[in-house]
C-alpha cells in the first residue's frame, strides 16, 4: 500500500454560475521518503492538489489517503490536527511572522505539535545558527526561506509540502534551498513534495508528477535522481 | 468627477459595508450624543417658555406688606408696556386630615398663572377646590371628598376683622399642577411647622374679603413672544419693573394714608361710643346709689320704732312684776302669821298633850286598878263557885264580892271621866290643827293664784320679746341686704371704671397705632424670584455644561476609528490607487472616492444620529428632571444649530482622517503603490531588554507583547475606546450611586432620628416636658429631643436660599440625633452661644465660609445678621443650627419647643406605623412624620434614575462595540497573511483566536483600568455640574459599580471577540496566501 494515494480526486470551484474543474480525476501515489517534484503550467491544478494533500482544502470527490489516514474524510478539526502534526508547508513568499525572530517563528510551529524537534538545532541544520535572533526583515530572501523550511521540518511532519519554494529567489539561493530540501528528504527520510513550474528541476526528484489540465498526466520515476548541485537551468 | 469613480465608490460601500457601517455608527453616536445633549438645554428652556406662555404666567408680581387695592391695580395698568394687571388673593391655611395638620397655600384660579388641570375640573363654585396630585396620594383623599381649610381672619378695607373664606368646607373637584411651583419646594409659612406642604386652588367667589388683594400679577406686553430667561426678555421685564418701581413710593404713601384714614374714622366712632357708654354707666351708678340711700333710711326708721316698742314693753313688764312682787309679799306675810299661830297652837297642843298624858296615866292607873279589881273579882267569883266553901268564908267572900263590885264600879266611873277628859283635849287639838291647816290651804291657794298670774305674765313677756326680736332680725336682714347691695354697687362701679379705663386705654392705643401706621413696603419681583423657576433655569445650565464634555469622548473615538479604518482601506487598495495614478488620475480624483465614502458614512450617520439624538436624549434627561419638576412633557425641537455643528464636527473628524490617510499614500509613486506594502517590521520591545521579566513570559505572551507595541495606533485606539466605554458606564452607575446615597447619607448619617413630631401651638413648657417624659417611658422609644424649628431665608450678596433653622432645647441634646459634623475636619461640632452652623450646600450657594456673616430673614421680612462658626455636612435641604442662647438673644423671644425628634427601637415598618398612630392620639401632637416612609417615597422616585444608567450603558456599549469591532476587523485584515499562516501551521480555531485576542484582552484590561480612573473623574464632574440646589450629592461610587462597569465592558468585549472568532474561522488560507501577482 502506498504511503500517499490520490484516488480519482476531483475539485470543482463554483463561482456563481461558472464551474471550474481545478482537479479532474487525479490519481497518483507516493511512497514514504520519496522526494517528489510536481511540475506543470500555471492553472494545471498543482497547487490545488498540494492544498488538498496538505489539508488546507477539501476535495469535491475522490479519496486522499496519507499513511493509511483518509484525509478526505477528516472533519474540520481533525483536518487542523492533521496539518498540525503531519504536514509541513513551505511557501513561495515564506510567510514568516514579521514580528517574530527566526527562532520564534520556528517556535510558533513547534509549540503546538507533539513530536517537534528542537528549534535551535533545526535552525542550525538549515545553517542559520547565527541569525536565530534576527527578525525576518533583517534576513535575506534565502535566509527567510530557510527559516520557513526550518519551521516546517521542526514539526517533524510526515510530509513536507513546498509550493514554489524558490519562486521568489535568485538562482543561487534557489539552488541552496532545493539542496536543503533534497538533503532533508534523504537524511531525515522525509517525504517531500515540491511544486515548481520549472521542469528543469525534475531530475532531482525520485518521482516527477506532470500536471496538465487538472490531472496528473504523467508520472515518471527517476531511478537515479541527481543531486541538485548537478542540475543546471 | 468621473462617473466611473462614483460607481466605484458606491460599489466599495457595498463590498465593505461593515467598515462603512462602523464609520456610520460612529458618526451616529457622535452626532446623536452631541446634538441630543446640546439640544436638551434649549429644549428645556423652550418647554418652560411654552408652559409659561400657555399658563399665562406673570412677568412681574407686586406684593405689599399691607395689602394692595383696586387703586394700585389702576395705577399699574396705566404704566407703559403693561398688558394686564390682575389682583388676587393668596394666603396660607391649615387643614387637618386624620389628626395630621397640613399647611396649604391657598390660591385663586385666575386668568394668570393658570393651573394646569390634570384630572377632574377646575373649581367653579365657591365650595369647590382643586389640589395637587401629591395631596391626594399622601393624604388618601380622593376627588369628591371634602376638606376643611382654616384660615386666619383678615381685615377688610374698613379695618374690620372678617372671615377669609366664604366656605371653609370645600369639595375637591380635580387635581392641578401650578406653574408657580415647578419644584417640590412649596416655600415657607408663618403657620405650624413653617413649611407649606401643598397648594390648593379655590374659586375667587370663595374669598370673603375681596377688597384687599394680597398680590398683583402683571403681564408685560410682548413678553410672551420672547423666550423666558433670554436676555431680551430679561431686558424688557427689568425696564417695566423699574417703571413700576417708580410709582412704588406714591402707592405706598397712598396706602398708608388710606389706612390712617380708615383707622382714624374707626377711632372716632369708638370714641363716641365710649363716651356714650361712660355716661350711661355713670347714670346707672348714681341711680343705684340713691336706692341704697333710701334703704338705709328705712332701716333707721325701723330701728327707732323697735326701740320705742321695746321701751313700752319693758315698762309693762316692770309693772306686772311689781304687782306680782307685792302679792308675793302679802302671801309671805300671811304665811308668817299663820306660822306664828301654828307655833302658838303647837305650844297649846303641848300643854294639852301634857294634860292628856296625865289623864292618860290616870287612866292607865285606873285601868290597872280595874284590872286588879277585875282579877280579884274573878278570884272571888272562883272561890264562890267552890262548893266546899265554908259559909264563913262564903260570907266573907260575899262581902268581899260586894266590896269589889263597888270598887269596880267606882273605877269605871273614874275611867269614863278620864276618857271624856282625854277626848275633850283631843278635840281641842284637832280643831286647832284644823284651823292651821285651813290657813295653810288658803295661803297655798293664794300662792297658786300668784304663780298662775306670774306664768301668764312670763308668757306675755316672752312673746313680746320674740316679736321685738323678729322685728330686729328683719331689720338686720334688710341692713345686710343693703350692705351687700352697696358692696355690689361698689364692685360694679370699680368694674365699670376698669372697663372704661381699659376702653380708654384701647382708644389711646388705637390712637398710638394710627400714629404708628407705617408706610407699607412694596416688593416688585419678577420670575427670577420664583425658586422653582430659578432652579429649573439653573438646571438647564447644568445640562448645557454636561453637553460640553460628554460628546468629546465620542468625537475623539470617532476620529480615531475613522482614521484607522480609512487608513486600512487605503492600504488595501494601494494597488488600485497606484493603477489609477499610473492611468493619469490626479490626486484629487483618486482621493475623492474615499472622501465620498467617508462623507456618506458621516452624513448619513450624522443625520440618523440627530434624528434619534434630538428625541431620545432630551427625553431621557427630562425623565430625570421630571422627578424634581412638575412641568409636563418636554417640547422637542429639531435644533438646526446643534445639528449642523455636530454634523460639521463629525464630518471634519471623519473626512479629515480620511484625507490624511489618503494623502499619505498618494505621496508615493505609482510603482511603489503597486507593490504590496511591506509588512510592519518586527522590532524588539523595551520589555525584552529586561530579561528578568521577558524570560518569564510564555511564548505566546511574548508574541502578544510584541504585537501590542507593533501596532501602536491600534493599541492607543483600543485603550481609548475601552476607556471611554468603561468611563461612561461607571459614570452611569456612579450617578445612580451618588443619588441613591443621598437619602441614607442624610437620614442615617446626619439625621439619626426616626420620627419627627410637630407639637401644637401654644403648649406650656410643663406640658411639653410631660409629653416628653411620657414618650420616653415607652418601650419602643429610646430617645426624645426637644427642638424648635422654623424656616427662614438666608441671604448673602443677593443670593437667597430657604433654610430650616433648628434650635435644640439643649446644645448637647442633639448629639446622636442629628450629627453636626464639620465638613473639613469631620469632627463633631458643639453649638456655641453666638454663632450658627450652616450646612455645606447652602454655604456653597451663598458663597460663604466659616467666620462669614449671613442674613436670616423671616417670612415677615425681619432680618438678623449671624456669623457662621462651622460649615457642616448635609445632603438634603439646607439647615442652620443655632443654640437656644443665641436664638433667645437674637430674636428677643422666649425659647419654645415645637418639634420633638424621636429615636425608636429599631422598629419594623408595621411597628412604626402603629407607634405613629398611637402618638397621634396625644392632644399635644399636631403631626407625626416617619423618616422611613419619607425615604421609601424618595427611593421610588429615584428608580427612574435607572433609565439614565441604562442609556449610558447602552451608548457606552455601542461605543465599545464599534471600537472593538472595527479594530478587530482592521487587525484581521492587516494580518490576514500571518493568520492564514498560523492556520496552515495547524493552529486550532481556538488557538488562532487566542493568538489575536490576547492582545485585545490585554488592551481591554488596560482600557478598563484607565476607564475606571477616567470614570471616577467624569462622574465627579458630571455630578458637580448637575447637582440640584437643594441636594448635595455624595460623589462616591460604590465598589460594586466598579465591578459592574468592568464586567459590562468585558461583556461587550466578549461579544466582539465572539464575532471575531467567526471572522477568524472564515479566513480562507489559500486565498490569503495566494502569491501576490
Amino acid at each position: 500500500m502506498p504511503y500517499i494515494e490520490f484516488k480519482n480526486v476531483n475539485k470543482i470551484y463554483e463561482m456563481g454560475e461558472i464551474k471550474i474543474n481545478a482537479l479532474n480525476d487525479t490519481n497518483f501515489q507516493i511512497e514514504k521518503g520519496e522526494l517528489v517534484v510536481i511540475v506543470g503550467p500555471s492553472g494545471a491544478g498543482k497547487t490545488t492538489a498540494l492544498n488538498i494533500l496538505g489539508g488546507m482544502d477539501t476535495a469535491t470527490s475522490g479519496r486522499v489517503i496519507v499513511d493509511g489516514k483518509e484525509v478526505t474524510r477528516l472533519k474540520n478539526k481533525e483536518l487542523i490536527g492533521y496539518r498540525r502534526n503531519d504536514i509541513g508547508f513551505v511557501f513561495q513568499f515564506y510567510n514568516l511572522v514579521q514580528n517574530l525572530t527566526a527562532r520564534e517563528n520556528v517556535e510558533l510551529a513547534t509549540q503546538i505539535c507533539k513530536n517537534s524537534l528542537d528549534p535551535e538545532q533545526v535552525l542550525e541544520k538549515v545553517g542559520l545558527k547565527d541569525r536565530m535572533n534576527n527578525f525576518p526583515s533583517q534576513l535575506s530572501g534565502g535566509e527567510q526561506q530557510r527559516v520557513a523550511i526550518a519551521r516546517a521540518i521542526a514539526k517533524n511532519p510526515k510530509l513536507l509540502l513546498c509550493d514554489e519554494p524558490t519562486g521568489a529567489l535568485d538562482y543561487k539561493t534557489g539552488k541552496q534551498i532545493l539542496k536543503l530540501l533534497q538533503d532533508t528528504a534523504r537524511k531525515e527520510n522525509m517525504t517531500v513534495l515540491i511544486i515548481t513550474h520549472n521542469g528543469a528541476l525534475a531530475p532531482m526528484a525520485d518521482k516527477v508528477i506532470h500536471f496538465k489540465n487538472g490531472t496528473a498526466e504523467k508520472i515518471e520515476i527517476n531511478d537515479n535522481p541527481k543531486p541538485v548541485e548537478e542540475i543546471e537551468w | 468627477m468621473k462617473k466611473a469613480l462614483m460607481k466605484d465608490s458606491v460599489k466599495e460601500i457595498k463590498n465593505t459595508y461593515k467598515r462603512f457601517l462602523s464609520i456610520l455608527l460612529m458618526a451616529f453616536l457622535g452626532v446623536g450624543f452631541f446634538a441630543g445633549i446640546r439640544a436638551t438645554s434649549p429644549d428645556m428652556v423652550d418647554t418652560i417658555d411654552k408652559y409659561y406662555d400657555n399658563q399665562n404666567v406673570y412677568d412681574i408680581q407686586v406684593m405689599s406688606t399691607l395689602g394692595l387695592t383696586e387703586d394700585d391695580i389702576n395705577e399699574i395698568s396705566k404704566i407703559e408696556n403693561v398688558d394686564k394687571v390682575i389682583g388676587t388673593y393668596e394666603t396660607d391655611g391649615k387643614l387637618e386630615i386624620d389628626k395630621v395638620e397640613e399647611i396649604v397655600k391657598v390660591m385663586c384660579v385666575e386668568d394668570i398663572n393658570k393651573p394646569r388641570l390634570l384630572e377632574g375640573k377646575l373649581p367653579e363654585a365657591s365650595n369647590e377646590c382643586v389640589v395637587e396630585p401629591n395631596f391626594l396620594s399622601q393624604t388618601g383623599k380622593n376627588i369628591g371628598d371634602t376638606i376643611e381649610v382654616q384660615i386666619e381672619n383678615t381685615e377688610n378695607n374698613n379695618g374690620e376683622e372678617v372671615e377669609y373664606l366664604v366656605n371653609k368646607q370645600m369639595k375637591i373637584v380635580g387635581t392641578v399642577a401650578s406653574p408657580l411651583y415647578l419644584s417640590r419646594d412649596r416655600g415657607s409659612s408663618t403657620l405650624g411647622s413653617g413649611k407649606i406642604d401643598y397648594y390648593i386652588y379655590i374659586n375667587k367667589d370663595n374669598i370673603n374679603a375681596k377688597d384687599i388683594y394680597t398680590k398683583i400679577y402683571v403681564k408685560v406686553k410682548g413678553a410672551n413672544e420672547l423666550e423666558t430667561s433670554s436676555d431680551k426678555y430679561k431686558e424688557l421685564i427689568s425696564s417695566t419693573k423699574s417703571k413700576i418701581e417708580e410709582i412704588k413710593d406714591e402707592r405706598e404713601q397712598a396706602r398708608q394714608n388710606e389706612l390712617i384714614d380708615t383707622a382714624t374714622e374707626k377711632l372716632n366712632e369708638a370714641q363716641t361710643e365710649f363716651d356714650n357708654k361712660k355716661k350711661q354707666a355713670e347714670e346707672e351708678i348714681t341711680n343705684a346709689e340713691a336706692k341704697i340711700e333710701d334703704g338705709k333710711k328705712q332701716i333707721e326708721d325701723g330701728e327707732k320704732e323697735i326701740a320705742k316698742n321695746e321701751q313700752k314693753a319693758n315698762k309693762e313688764f316692770a309693772d306686772a312684776e311689781a304687782k306680782i312682787e307685792s302679792a308675793k309679799k302679802e302671801i309671805s306675810k300671811n304665811e308668817e302669821t299663820l306660822n306664828q299661830e301654828e307655833t302658838n297652837a303647837n305650844a297649846q297642843f303641848e300643854t294639852l298633850g301634857q294634860q292628856k298624858a296625865g289623864l292618860e296615866s290616870n287612866l292607865a292607873t285606873v285601868n290597872t286598878a280595874l284590872g286588879t279589881a277585875n282579877e280579884t273579882y274573878a278570884g272571888i267569883l272562883e272561890a264562890l263557885k267552890n262548893p266546899n266553901i265554908d259559909s264563913g268564908s262564903l260570907e266573907s267572900l260575899q262581902g268581899q264580892k260586894l266590896a269589889c263590885e263597888a270598887q269596880i264600879s267606882k273605877l269605871n266611873e273614874t275611867k269614863n271621866t278620864l276618857i271624856a277628859g282625854i277626848s275633850e283635849i283631843e278635840n281641842g287639838i284637832n280643831s286647832g290643827k284644823q284651823k292651821i291647816e285651813d290657813g295653810k290651804a288658803q295661803i297655798e291657794a293664794a300662792k297658786k293664784e300668784l304663780e298662775k298670774q306670774e306664768s301668764s305674765y312670763q308668757n306675755t313677756k316672752t312673746s313680746t320679746l320674740a316679736q321685738i326680736q323678729s322685728a330686729k332680725d328683719k331689720l338686720e336682714a334688710s341692713r345686710k341686704e343693703l350692705e351687700s347691695g352697696e358692696q355690689e354697687l361698689n364692685d360694679q362701679k370699680a368694674e365699670v371704671e376698669q372697663q372704661l379705663n381699659d376702653a380708654e386705654e384701647e382708644l389711646i392705643d388705637a390712637r398710638d397705632e394710627i400714629a404708628k401706621i407705617e408706610k407699607p413696603t412694596w416688593y416688585v419681583l419678577d420670575r427670577e424670584q420664583n425658586s422653582g423657576y430659578v432652579s429649573f433655569i439653573q438646571d438647564t445650565d447644568s445640562v448645557e455644561n454636561i453637553g460640553q464634555v460628554f460628546p468629546i469622548v465620542f468625537f475623539i473615538v470617532a476620529t480615531l476609528i475613522s482614521l484607522t479604518s480609512m487608513t486600512r482601506m487605503v492600504e488595501e487598495q494601494r494597488t488600485q490607487i497606484g493603477t489609477l495614478k499610473a492611468l493619469g488620475y490626479n490626486k484629487f480624483q483618486i482621493a475623492s472616492k474615499y472622501v465620498i465614502y467617508a462623507s456618506l458614512a458621516s452624513v448619513i450617520g450624522g443625520i440618523l444620529g440627530m434624528s434619534v439624538g434630538f428625541v431620545l436624549i432630551p427625553k431621557v434627561i427630562w425623565m430625570m428632571y421630571s422627578m424634581m419638576y412638575q412641568i409636563g412633557d418636554i417640547s422637542l425641537n429639531f435644533n438646526w444649530t446643534f445639528g449642523i455643528i455636530g454634523l460639521g464636527l463629525i464630518f471634519i473628524c471623519i473626512v479629515g482622517a480620511t484625507i490624511y490617510a489618503v494623502v499619505r499614500e498618494l505621496r508615493q509613486t505609482p510603482a511603489i503603490l503597486m507593490r504590496p506594502k511591506a509588512p510592519k517590521i518586527g522590532k524588539r520591545v523595551l520589555l525584552e531588554r529586561i530579561p528578568f521579566i521577558w524570560k518569564r513570559l510564555s511564548f505566546s505572551r511574548k508574541v502578544t507583547v510584541r504585537n501590542i507595541f507593533r501596532y501602536k495606533k491600534r493599541f492607543l485606539m483600543t485603550i481609548i475606546g475601552i476607556m471611554g466605554c468603561t468611563a461612561l458606564i461607571l459614570t452611569g452607575f456612579g450617578l445612580r450611586d451618588s443619588i441613591s446615597r443621598i437619602m441614607p447619607d442624610q437620614y442615617e448619617h446626619v439625621f439619626n432620628y426616626d420620627i419627627q413630631i410637630s407639637l401644637k401651638d401654644g403648649l406650656e413648657e410643663n406640658q411639653i416636658g410631660e409629653l416628653k417624659n411620657n414618650l420616653e417611658q415607652k418601650d419602643k422609644i429610646t430617645n426624645v429631643v426637644e427642638t424648635y424649628m422654623t424656616t427662614e431665608t438666608a441671604i448673602n450678596n443677593g443670593v437667597e436660599e430657604d433654610v430650616q433653622i433648628i434650635v435644640p432645647e439643649d446644645k448637647n441634646s442633639l448629639d446622636g440625633t442629628i450629627n453636626i459634623v464639620d465638613l473639613d475636619t469631620k469632627e463633631k461640632v458643639t453649638l456655641n452661644d453666638n454663632e450658627i452652623c450652616l450646612t455645606d450646600k447652602a454655604a456653597e450657594l451663598l458663597g460663604v465660609k466659616e467666620g462669614d456673616t449671613i442674613t436670616l430673614q423671616d417670612s415677615d421680612g425681619n432680618q438678623k445678621q449671624v456669623t457662621i462658626s462651622n460649615v457642616v455636612e448635609n445632603y438634603v435641604y439646607h439647615y442652620v443650627y443655632m443654640s437656644k442662647e443665641l436664638y433667645e438673644s437674637l430674636y428677643n423671644k422666649q425659647y419654645e419647643s415645637n418639634v420633638l425628634l424621636v429615636q425608636d427601637n429599631d422598629l419594623t415598618e408595621e411597628q412604626e406605623d402603629s407607634l405613629a398612630e398611637e402618638l397621634m392620639n396625644y392632644n399635644e401632637i399636631s403631626s407625626v412624620s416617619l423618616i422611613s416612609s419619607a425615604i421609601r417615597t424618595m427611593d421610588e422616585t429615584m428608580q427612574s434614575l435607572n433609565y439614565v444608567v441604562v442609556v449610558l450603558i447602552v451608548s457606552a456599549g455601542l461605543l465599545a462595540f464599534v471600537v472593538l469591532y472595527n479594530l478587530s476587523n482592521v487587525n484581521i485584515s492587516e494580518r490576514i497573511r500571518e493568520l492564514a499562516t498560523i492556520k496552515v501551521l495547524g493552529f486550532y480555531d481556538r488557538e488562532v483566536y487566542d493568538y489575536v485576542t490576547r492582545e485585545t484582552i490585554l488592551l481591554t484590561l488596560i482600557g478598563i483600568v484607565l476607564g475606571l480612573v477616567a470614570g471616577y473623574f467624569l462622574n465627579y464632574f458630571i455630578i458637580g455640574t448637575c447637582e440640584i440646589n437643594m441636594l448635595r450629592f455624595n460623589k462616591t461610587i460604590e465598589p460594586l459599580s466598579y465591578v459592574y462597569s468592568t464586567l459590562i465592558t468585558i461583556a461587550f468585549t466578549l461579544i466582539v471577540n465572539f464575532v471575531t472568532y467567526f471572522a477568524l474561522k472564515k479566513i480562507d488560507m489559500i486565498e490569503s496566501l495566494k502569491s501576490v501577482e
